[in-house]
């Protein structure tokens, strides 16, 4: 994209526009107003007596509302600006503009003001993969009163609705008003787009259906209870109490009520491709951000069951048990080009499923949720064993069926060339990841607990327990690496190992998998020099053939996954190393703002002094906003144990004087305090 | 040409308990459009208890298509997921109860399941 780009969203409702508010969207680029998965307005350009505007500031006032300040003219004359034109946007419901316009001269001004307006509908996946090729037909309908632009096929009908608070001449490809400014007199106007998504009969499909009212005030009392009810964070460090406000404020923005759920949000993964539930980063975004913002984990789990597998479909990737992968709804979706209705191709979505369930009810107390979602807990424990299970050997594996449009890579590291063996070359499929077969570990285990204590079940718990100790006793035989000292990356259907060393191994400290005679190998391997660059940990170490400091899986450093390995560590009893890694990811926060990026380069610290970001990373994202609360869990040692809540605080030096107000949880609320105590040793390189 | 449809609310009406939906009671509706003529199906759903009736009664979820697609669905050639993205098949009233109960709906039956590598199917 090119130059910076100002982003508004609320709930999968957005714009990506210019600094100057204009939008001249190209096909392949994600600038526009969206809803929906679906692009409602790809040209919004303003213009004043025929010149362009030029901007001289512009403000992100609240995640859903933009202000722009703009002069006529090109940059390299603007000094003789006699007029200030101001826009003001905010979306919530629908797109509203308010323009205003200022004459600063002493005479008085004849002015044409004019909005170009289009739309392509198109869908963001034909924007992703950059092949726009519209199967229907684009209306442009232009009344005394409204422009309506809109797409049709068959039954499928969007329609952008374009309204002004005063009169305006609208025209095919846009609107304008003919205005006389007295001196010093101000005009405004307010425009308003609505995204509409009609059925056969013209209604909206979405009416009714909002978290919250549409209107600014609706949107703004909503932010304060939100960030009223969350714990409050003070720090000596202002650079922490900064992040962590704006980790708040983006779950907020982040926040998606799908269609079938009546009203609750549950978080969507990022902006601004993946405004939309996905099964495996709404459940480790929730997993980040329970001691914080509990209530998301509960929706989650509920509308992920809603949805639950039920049937064999190889198009989507659906099997019984199995918890989605991504939900869309745009027209690909709908005319079954892409599979995401919903599509199922992950492996790990359904194991976290339950590893949630049961860390939301150790913090929540809130068995009647354990207890309804039995079945669909055993359904999934079954897809674990049964249909996951594609070699026989007791592993979740995964193997597209839909070899169109499914997903190669059904893990988290889902880029084509993310698994490979120490020479660079990939494996066959079926493959199976390890951090996978931890999570099975861990669900294992925690559904043990769930059918003991909620089920009535002594017996499926036994046969849980036995089944999960079997798993951790062949997975440390059959994935060990015995020349590196760590867990294989992956599995290949002959059982030969994906002999890398990757930050995967991480996430198994975090399942419990681990022999505990080989954890300290574990936690060596990741503060390391080939793991650790100073900043974070990477997804694959230098030295493998793959290793790229800027390849997508194969060696940036994702926050998230970062927020994982500490975790993990911790949990091990690794709490310098778990506070060495928390230190580099939010001193990396710092240069983004507080808004971690989905992944940055793995660099070494030392090199290049500030973390270099990914290029085409999503911002915010979700679990990047989630990394920094599950890093000040950990390094707090916040735990439930037994209805109460543990604090354990390992913190470094450097971060002086924590406190965190008002956890929510079984106990009501309580406080947790903590002072910078560890002296870290210099890790990485 | 609908004898798909009517196996389908046969056996729903036939099978008294469907596990999916135990956690819902409520009234669900198709009404199937051919030209003026609609035709109702009305599912009452007591905590998975099911019963299926021909009534034109108010229900908390109304779910209006063709014969010709409740047909496919009712085959599984067809997604009902997909079809209300298209616009092809429209809910009013509770939409949460249409995600719930297109479930009953069966897979395509030209889907083979996952396959273990030995070529032994799983399902």
């Amino acid at each position: 994209m090119p130059g910076n780009t100002v982003r508004i969203l609320d709930g999968n409702t957005f714009v990506v526009s210019a600094e100057s508010g204009d939008i001249e969207a190209t096909p392949n680029e994600p600038t526009g107003l969206f809803s929906l998965d679906t692009r409602f307005l790809s040209t919004w350009v303003l213009t004043v007596n025929g010149e362009r505007l030029n901007p001289l500031s512009y403000d992100d006032l609240q995640y859903y509302e933009a202000r722009f300040f703009l002069v006529p003219g090109a940059a390299t004359h603007y000094v003789d600006a006699k007029l200030s034109v101001v826009r003001e946007r905010a979306v919530g419901g629908s797109f509203r503009e308010t323009l205003t316009i200022l004459n600063h001269d002493e005479n008085p001004v004849e002015l044409e003001v004019r909005m170009a307006a289009a739309a392509d509908f198109a869908d963001l996946f034909e924007i992703k993969d950059d092949r726009l090729s519209k199967q229907g037909e684009i209306y442009t309908e232009a009344e005394s009163d409204r422009l309506r632009l809109g797409y049709r096929r068959g039954n499928f009908r969007r329609e952008t609705m374009i309204t002004s608070s005063v009169p305006a001449q609208f025209d095919q490809g846009g609107f304008a008003y003919t205005l006389h400014l007295a001196a010093n007199e101000q005009w405004v106007a307010e425009i308003d787009v609505r995204t509409l998504t009609l059925g056969p009969g013209g209604r909206d499909l979405r009416r009714g259906l909002r978290a919250h009212g549409d209107e600014r005030l609706a949107l703004e009392q909503d932010l304060k209870e939100w960030i009223a009810n969350a714990p409050q964070v003070n720090s000596e460090r202002e650079d922490l109490t900064a992040t962590y406000r704006r980790c708040l404020v983006d779950l907020a923005a982040l926040r998606f009520v799908p269609f079938s759920l009546g009203g609750a949000a549950l978080p969507a993964a990022g902006l601004p491709w993946f405004m939309t539930m996905f099964g495996r980063d709404s459940i480790l975004t929730c997993l980040q951000v329970l001691p914080f913002t509990p209530e998301l984990s509960k929706t989650t789990l509920q509308i992920l069951a809603a949805l639950q597998g039920t049937r064999f479909d190889d198009f989507r990737e659906e099997d019984p048990g199995r918890i989605l992968h991504e939900m869309r709804y745009g027209e690909t979706a709908a005319f079954e080009e892409q599979p995401h209705s919903p599509y199922y191709g992950s492996v790990d979505a359904t194991p976290l499923f339950l590893v949630l369930l049961d860390e939301y009810e150790r913090w929540s107390g809130d068995a009647d949720l354990v207890r309804a979602l039995q079945v669909e807990c055993r359904a999934a424990l079954k897809w674990i064993d049964d249909y996951a299970d594609l070699v026989g050997n007791g592993y979740i594996w995964y193997e597209r069926r839909n070899t169109d449009t499914g997903l190669e890579n059904q893990c988290w590291k889902d880029s084509w060339d993310s698994i490979s063996y120490r020479d660079g070359t990939l494996p066959p499929f079926p493959r199976a990841t390890c951090e996978v077969q931890g999570y099975a570990y861990d669900a294992k285990v925690r559904a043990a607990r769930l059918a003991r204590e909620f089920w009535d079940d002594p017996a499926f718990a036994e046969q849980l327990e036995r089944e999960a100790a079997d798993l951790k006793e062949r997975f440390n035989r059959e994935w060990w690496v015995e020349d590196g000292g760590y867990y294989a990356l992956a599995l290949d259907p002959d059982g030969r190992q994906c002999d890398v060393l990757s930050s995967n191994i991480g996430h198994l400290l975090w399942s419990g998998i681990v022999a505990d005679e080989r954890a300290p190998r574990i936690a060596e391997h990741l503060v390391g020099p080939r793991l650790f660059s100073g900043w974070g940990v990477r997804t694959l170490a230098k030295g493998e053939a793959r290793y790229n400091p800027i390849g997508y899986h194969n060696g940036t450093i994702w926050p998230f996954d970062n927020s994982f390995v500490a975790w993990g560590l911790r949990k091990y009893g690794f709490a310098e190393e778990a506070a060495t890694v928390a230190s580099g990811i939010l001193d990396a926060a710092r240069y983004f703002d507080g808004r971690l990026p989905e992944a940055f380069g793995g660099y070494p610290r030392e090199l290049t002094k500030f973390p270099v970001e990914y290029p085409t990373a999503c911002t915010p994202q979700a679990w990047s906003t989630g990394a920094p609360l599950l890093l000040l869990r950990t390094m707090l040692g916040l735990e439930p144990h037994q209805g109460h809540l543990v604090v354990e605080p390992r913190l470094p030096a450097g971060m002086g004087r924590i406190e965190v107000l008002d956890i929510p949880g079984r106990w009501g609320r309580v406080d947790a305090f903590a002072r910078g105590r560890l002296d870290l040793r210099q890790h990485g390189d | 040409m609908s004898e798909a449809t009517t196996a389908f609310f046969k056996d729903l009406d036939r099978r008294g308990c469907e596990p999916l939906l135990m956690k819902i009671t409520a009234t669900v509706r198709f009404d199937l459009h051919e030209g003026a003529h609609t035709s109702h199906w009305f599912v009452r759903i007591d905590r998975g208890q099911l019963r299926v009736s021909r009534e034109d009664r108010a229900a908390d979820a109304v779910i209006g298509l063709s014969p010709e697609l409740f047909e496919e669905l009712a085959a599984g050639r067809e997604h009902g997921i997909a079809a209300s993205l298209r616009g092809d098949l429209t809910v009013s009233g509770d939409p949460r109860l249409f995600v719930q109960v297109e479930r009953l709906f069966p897979g395509d039956p030209r889907s083979r399941g996952p396959r273990r590598v030995v070529e032994r199917e799983v399902r």
